[in-house]
């Protein structure tokens, strides 16, 4: 194998890219893998949301979910995250016209979006634990905190990744350039808001 | 299948004399091809003809397969047509195993449902924990038409009366175990927090052995047990025995010694029902402290049972106990309930355990090793007793029946 | 597309140079070639194969005879915990990868996969958390609660040693190296297939992977769910599996089997697709009813998701839900039972040559025909009471995964070995593999379904002499036999190994078309060039390469199928047309930093959270070059990038 010089393949023509043959699929590659990603996320929420249901009720003699949520609270910054979605939209618009000044600017609004979220869960979490109900107390509050903690860290890399996106375009020197990129972002952001949808309602709205 | 005919011939030839053999000899104990009770026997018959069907078509397959091989090797004919397949024949392949697993999959389901039937006139409780089953009969619950006068607590064997429709309850008290009795069922999984149903019946009195199936830990390999069958009368005969009050042994009397040995070493763990100490008081074990499952074998009536520790070593010579094994029903009960006898008593086993029960039984005993469990063992430890102390438990436990 | 310039940074961090080493080791470390990256799977599954075939050995002499000591109670648990974990993760898996990497790119006509650089780090990832997990052997003693895991049992209290722990930790990492790599290979197939390679024409065992990456993309998520809970559970003290607190254990073996149901099919189907690659070859016409193949694969990948409670007949279920997977199970076979059939109407008025490929097919179709009809005796639920947890299953799985996955894998072997290092295994040793092999496979595991019928169950470290009956079912003869089988497999595995090694020394070299192959991969040099094919070939039909060999002449006897072209005459007229510029992306440094992070991470959750901040910095480090390193970098002997967001990858925006 050691035989076969690097310096042979020469080139102009790219064969990784979607382009390639003419991407068989109509989607580019990078899409297509993050759907696929996506896909696979939805599994693993749907794991982490069955345990959840399987065990909300089981909280001993402990703080069971009826009395611990604040509705209100987690109502607004639900509210929070879905208009992130709505400014995520704006900014992959304003990638697509590769107007790269809104584009950052939408972005960086949809990670500040997504950091009050991040930090109201925070809120949420202490004020938890100050009621007593930590992450080993009981079942409920294992699978409880497991499930929206693992929500929280999506939202979390989200965030950076919203956030790195910002501080790359800024040194964009083709306009427009990172424009699939943004749009991928969308991709996982959409997909986050929505997983937080059905979070929000089978675990603080519909009663245990 | 790629062996020349001549020589298949002759392995048929074996095959057969082997089976042949099988007829005369004495399968092992836990063959599930020789049920010994109606719910075995309904598996059995389903899987019986499963296996002949799945054998012809295995033969169907290497025919063809054979024939193929030997027909169309290359003896330098021409490439062949490119054929991409045949959809008719195709279709006709696909509907045809359609067809005989709809076949074997009709009386599955409803065996399935009449295995879960609860039409019983006899309930037991069986609970596991590492590494022994405990079994216990309520007070006041009827069991084949004998009343149970007090609760009874045993291990090791669990004993029913024969041709009856017997309901175990099982659950477990740590991990996950499996009750398995195969000559009189399948196997139901004994599960921390849930409570199982398993249908047992024997036709016939006699000895039948089971295995823990599902993985329990270190010493999963030795925790056996063994499902007793007795008439009614000698089931009346054993439950009689079993709830009679305690006996002291007689002052004076090297058991009487024992009884004191056992009380300082052994009793915080093992029951022995109606014991009481020098102040008149009653002893009771709490295996909860020391055990982490809670839990510890009641030894009551130790020697009325043939082998201890999960089963697992005899408390027979090996001469009696094949004797027992090889009883014909009708003298099995009669043999069963003399229980352990002086002449039988295979002392070996249990001065060895007494002694150091780890060394026989791999548990987890040794204080480095128990870890989060607050200083509980798994399994009895090593209680560091001199041969004398040994002697006295043994002399006690031997008037234990 | 408009072939526009695009800005490239000319070093990646400001601080290192791109890797360009041609030869020498760091030409293989810092890779991103599929066929590089194929090889090294390969290599180090093997590796693993050995080990995990030592502790079967070490399993079966345990075995050999009553109350035996070979092997401590703890030791015992320890090793079918790992023999069975290193085989499934660490051998079939990646062994399977490896295949898949190095052929599937060729096999629909590409230049590479589509994200070579995850590509790399699924391997590296493969490769650190296979070793990770068997460090656990140094460290206090291996997992030691079988391959299954089942709480409660798996819980620090019953199992206070580390062992778990790495196990988890482990395949947490493994995980996500076949997650990566199955996305990868998803949009590889689906997006970079050469001109005319439309779906129905692609190689079955492209098909195959290509439904087991499907499976792999929905059933890891599950086993990850499993995972972090049982680590959250054993490092953090969640309450998940505390029975005392309420948890029902039913809960992990539904999320643990909702995985290894289609886990199963994730390791037998490759196999099947390599067959269905050699069957063919061999008997010179296509596979029959290739449509029917395809269909019953994607069939038994769908089924797949519908029987996983089948694993839990005696677990309590209640009959609705055992009836039900009962019946779902048997449909399973249905599918399954096409294959075979298919199989052997392909062998069926051919012009067969047994060559050691096509002999270990065979063995497949002979072996998993006993593997599978084993297998609807306990889809029977009734009769699974009986089976389950016995030696039985045991034999009915070997006779799958040994009989047909691992058989499958070493048609593979033989099949491809002249693409891929240039040089045919020496067929006379290859029959020697094949039947020790074979009647290893039979000696070794037709006796276990004697033993379970006869009441001997799984994961007991001894059987004692009482329970053994006489005569012909006499446990302890059956027990011996089966010992002695797996040293007969052994050495098989051992024929193969001299094989390899008389191979790599012997000069001459294969035939451009040993086999007188059908499909693309053949379509190019042996082994093939750095970037596969010198012009991207235009598909015409399934197996194109045989049509383009092949061509019906009329004789005076009617029209025949006649070799028109050589091979190498195929491959002139290729070469005639190659593309003037081929560009391949450059080797990184990243993945391999990327991937040693996690591992570090891992020993830091188990000993120090300090070293998980450590490894957590590894990690972002790696990501960091990763995402600032175009994939195809200027100061590399490669040409800069030209087109505008081909370079691009899912990891150059996060």
């Amino acid at each position: 194998m050691a035989d076969i010089a690097v310096h042979e393949s020469v080139t102009s023509h790219d064969d990784h890219g979607p382009a390639a043959h003419g991407s068989i699929t109509g989607i580019s590659n990078n899409k297509l893998a993050m759907w696929l990603f996506l896909g696979s996320e939805c599994l693993l929420f749907g794991g982490l949301i069955s345990t959840y249901m399987l065990y909300r009720g089981r909280h001993g003699s402990g703080v069971g979910p009826a009395q611990l949520f604040d509705i209100p609270l987690t109502s607004v910054s639900s509210f929070v995250l879905l208009m992130s979605s709505l400014t995520m939209v704006l900014a992959v618009n304003a990638a697509k016209r590769k107007d790269d000044r809104n584009t950052n600017l939408w972005l960086a609004v949809t990670g500040l979006l997504g950091a009050l979220f991040v930090g109201a869960q925070v809120y949420e979490f202490t004020a938890f634990y100050h009621e007593g109900v930590g992450f080993t107390t009981s079942l409920f509050s294992s699978s409880f905190f497991t499930l929206t903690g693992f929500h929280g860290v999506h939202v979390s890399i989200g965030v950076i990744m919203l956030l790195a996106m910002v501080a790359i375009i800024s040194r964009n020197k083709v306009a427009g350039d990172k424009a699939e990129a943004v749009e991928m972002i969308g991709l996982y952001w959409h997909f986050v808001d929505v997983v937080w949808v059905v979070i929000f309602t089978l675990v603080y709205l519909i009663p245990a | 299948m790629f062996v020349k005919p001549s020589r298949r011939r002759r392995v048929a030839a074996a095959a057969a004399l082997g089976l042949l053999l099988a007829g005369c000899a004495k399968n092992a104990p836990q063959d599930t091809f020789d049920p010994a009770g109606s719910n075995a026997r309904s598996i059995d018959d389903l899987q019986r003809p499963v296996f002949y069907v799945a054998g012809v078509v295995g033969i169907i397959v290497f025919a063809v397969v054979g024939y193929a091989i030997w027909k169309f090797k290359d003896r330098g004919q021409d490439i062949p047509e490119q054929s991409h397949g045949n959809p008719k024949l195709e279709i006709a392949l696909t509907i045809l195993p359609a067809i005989i697993l709809a076949a074997i999959c009709v009386p599955t389901v409803s065996q399935v449902f009449s295995l879960d039937k609860k039409d019983n006139n006899c309930v037991i409780n069986v609970t596991g924990q590492q590494w022994w089953w405990e079994y216990d009969y309520a007070k006041g619950s009827e069991c084949g038409g004998v009343v149970i006068p007090e609760s009874i607590v045993t291990s090791a064997e669990l004993v029913i009366p024969a041709n009856t429709d017997v309901l175990l309850r099982i659950t477990s008290r740590d991990v996950i175990h499996s009750f398995w009795i195969p000559r009189l069922n399948g196997k139901r999984d004994a599960v921390p927090g849930r409570l199982h149903t398993l249908r047992l019946q024997a036709d016939q009195p006699g000895l039948y052995t089971g295995q823990c199936t599902e993985f329990c830990g270190l010493s999963h390999a030795r925790m056996r047990q063994a499902a007793i069958a007795l008439n009614t009368a000698d089931f009346q005969t054993w439950v009689t025995n079993q709830t009679e009050a305690y006996t002291a042994p007689e002052a004076g009397t090297a058991a009487a010694v024992g009884q004191s040995t056992f009380i300082a070493q052994c009793s915080r763990c093992h029951q022995v029902n109606g014991l009481q100490d020098g102040d008149g008081k009653p002893v009771l074990a709490e295996p909860d402290l020391y055990v982490l499952s809670g839990a510890a074998p009641n030894l009551t009536n130790l020697l009325t049972r043939t082998a201890f520790a999960g089963w697992t070593f005899d408390l027979l010579t090996d001469e009696c106990r094949d004797t027992l094994w090889n009883a014909p029903p009708d003298e099995f009960g009669a043999l069963y309930l003399k229980g352990v006898t002086a002449e039988c008593f295979n002392e070996a086993n249990l001065r060895e355990w007494i002694r150091n029960a780890p060394a026989m039984k791999p548990m987890y005993t040794d204080p480095k090793n128990l870890g989060s469990t607050g200083g509980k063992t798994r399994g009895m430890p090593a209680l560091g007793l001199t041969e004398a102390q040994i002697d006295e438990i043994i002399a006690y436990l031997l008037e234990r029946k | 597309m408009a072939l526009i310039a695009s800005p490239t940074p000319t070093q990646s961090l400001g601080v290192f140079r791109r890797p360009v080493a041609a030869t020498g080791w760091r030409s293989w470390v810092f890779t991103v070639d599929h066929k590089k990256i194929g090889i090294m799977y390969g290599v180090v599954a093997m590796f693993f194969f050995l080990v995990g075939g030592c502790e079967a050995l070490l399993i079966r002499l345990q075995l050999a005879a009553p109350d035996n000591t070979v092997l401590s109670a703890g030791l015992y648990n320890e090793m079918f915990t790992m023999h069975a974990t290193t085989m499934v993760f660490l051998f079939v898996m990646p062994m399977a990868a490896a295949f898949a990497n190095y052929f599937l790119p060729l096999q629909v006509g590409a230049r590479d996969v589509a994200f070579p650089r995850l590509n790399a780090l699924s391997f590296w990832l493969f490769l650190f958390g296979g070793v990770f997990l068997n460090t656990s052997w140094f460290l206090g003693g291996a997992a030691d609660g079988g391959w299954f895991m089942y709480s409660p049992n798996s819980s620090r209290l019953f199992s206070p040693s580390h062992g778990i722990d790495f196990w988890v930790l482990g395949l947490q990492i493994i995980g996500i190296a076949s997650l990566v790599s199955s996305i990868n290979l998803i949009v590889t197939v689906l997006n970079m297939r050469a001109p005319g390679m439309k779906l129905m024409n692609m190689p079955v065992f492209t098909w195959m992977v290509l439904v087991v990456q499907f499976l792999l993309l929905f059933a890891l998520p599950v086993i990850t769910v499993a995972l972090f809970l049982l680590s959250f559970q054993r490092n953090f003290g969640a309450a998940f599996f505390d029975v005392d607190k309420g948890a029902d254990p039913l809960l992990w073996q539904h999320l643990f089997w909702i995985f290894g149901h289609p886990e199963v099919y994730i390791i037998i189907l490759p196999s099947f697709g390599i067959i269905s690659e050699v069957l063919p070859t061999f008997a010179r016409k296509p596979l029959f009813g290739y449509k029917f193949v395809v269909f019953s694969g994607a069939a038994i990948g769908f089924v797949g998701w519908g029987v996983w409670a089948h694993h839990m007949f005696a677990s309590g279920l209640g009959p609705v839900s055992v009836a039900v997977f009962s019946v779902a199970t048997m449909l399973i076979a249905i599918p399954t039972g096409v294959k075979i059939c298919n199989w052997t109407l392909t062998l069926w008025g051919g012009k067969l040559w047994f060559s050691t490929a096509m002999m270990f097919a065979i063995g497949v179709i002979v072996l998993f025909t006993i593997g599978g009809l084993s297998g609807v005796t306990h889809a029977v639920a009734p009769a699974d009471t009986q089976q389950t947890d016995t030696y039985h299953i045991v034999g009915h799985f070997h006779y799958v995964i040994v009989g047909g996955a691992v058989m499958g894998l070493f048609a593979g072997f033989y099949y491809w070995w002249p693409k891929v290092f240039g040089k045919l295994l020496n067929e006379r040793l290859g029959k020697w593999n094949f039947w020790l092999m074979f009647f290893g496979v039979n000696l070794t595991f037709a006796p276990m379904h004697i033993l379970g019928m006869q009441g001997q169950p799984r994961r007991m470290v001894v059987w004692p002499e009482k329970l053994t009956g006489e005569g012909f079912f006499n446990l302890q003869f059956w027990n011996q036999i089966a010992t002695v089988g797996s040293f007969l497999i052994a050495s098989g595995v051992f024929m193969f190994l001299v094989n390899v090694v008389v191979t790599a020394k012997k000069a001459e070299k294969a035939p451009l078309d040993p086999w007188d192959a059908r499909t693309l991969e053949w379509m190019t040099a042996s082994p093939p060039k750095e970037h596969n094919f010198d012009t991207i070939p235009t598909v015409h039909s399934l197996d194109e390469f045989f049509h383009r060999k092949y061509e019906e002449v009329d004789t005076d006897k009617g029209p025949r199928l006649v070799k028109v072209r050589s091979a190498e005459e195929v491959l002139a007229a290729e070469e005639a047309k190659a593309d003037a510029h081929i560009h391949l992306p450059s080797p990184s440094y990243w993945p391999i930093v990327l991937a040693f992070g996690l591992p570090v991470i891992a020993y830091g959750v188990i000993y120090n959270l300090l070293l998980s901040v450590v490894g957590a910095a590894i990690l972002l480090l790696g990501i960091f070059g990763w995402v600032l390193e175009p994939s195809v970098a200027e100061d590399s002997d490669y040409d800069p990038p030209t087109g505008e967001s081909e370079t691009k990858e899912l990891s150059s925006v996060g």
